[in-house]
């Protein structure tokens, strides 16, 4: 399944929902897209992922550029009701206490 | 250990959801709990996003082979590619630790995915070239279905 990602502008963050697979393949996508709205959003990005059906390690990986570089920024950056796949890879990466995970 | 299925694929990411529904279909047979199914498929994919990105260093136009295997006791994936050898110091069987906030490292997780999901792993780099990963997992009552007793 492709990914599908779309970006919306609240008034303080910037959405970034994500849907499909991320992978080796679809993550650069997601990649350019997460730093470039990192630095142009106003307080931060929220990543939506919960209708991702498969993540592996380029994605979390991804979102770890992503953390670093809202840190970078001094900005905020949020995982937004991930699904069972993504907190799936994370727990398995030991990195699930490391993202700011929201629940709605 | 008897083989299943022994497949041969281009070293082209966009290939690697195939390779995911061959390896969730070839499950089917061994009755695995779903968290077991979704982690095996996760780790036979990161062991060819290895040899896509590591050892064809991107190459989409070269060959990856799987060969599915089982026995009664075992399951059994072999991942191999005829790319550059993966430097020993790569081959990190260090457990997963969590990082602080400040020892994030974006990369370098799929090798630790891989261990921390199979009972046995053997790497085995060529001398000038090639890479082959087994990757073994116990049919035990704890990873099948219906079989906990």
């Amino acid at each position: 399944m492709a990914v599908k990602i779309d970006t919306m502008l609240t008034e303080d963050e910037t959405l970034i929902t994500v849907e499909g697979d991320v992978d080796l393949y679809s993550s650069p996508e997601l990649r350019k897209t997460l730093l470039r709205a990192v630095p142009k959003s106003k307080d931060g990005v929220v990543v939506v992922l919960a209708n991702v059906s498969y993540m592996d390690s380029s994605g979390v990986a991804t979102l770890v550029e992503g953390l670093r570089s809202a840190k970078e920024h001094g900005k905020r950056f949020a995982l937004l009701t991930p699904s069972v796949a993504v907190m799936k890879v994370l727990e398995l990466a030991r990195l699930d206490s490391v993202f700011d995970v929201r629940s709605d | 250990m008897a083989t299943d299925l022994r497949l041969q694929v281009v070293s082209d990411p966009r290939i690697l959801g195939v390779i995911r529904g061959v390896v969730r279909g070839w499950m089917d047979a061994y009755d695995l709990c779903a968290d077991r199914r979704h982690e095996i498929v996760l780790a036979v994919d990161e062991a060819c996003s290895n040899a896509i990105r590591h050892a064809y260093k991107g190459r989409c136009d070269q060959s990856v082979e799987l060969v599915l295997s089982a026995s009664e006791d075992w399951l059994e994936i072999t991942v191999s590619d005829q790319g550059v050898p993966c430097p020993p110091e790569c081959i990190d069987r260090r457990p997963l630790v969590p990082p602080t906030q400040n020892d994030l490292q974006p990369g370098g997780l799929g090798l630790k995915l891989i261990h921390e999901i199979f009972d046995e792993v053997r790497f085995c780099p060529g001398e000038e070239r090639g890479n082959c990963v087994t990757m073994r997992l116990r049919r035990n009552s704890k990873h099948e279905d219906g079989s906990e007793d």
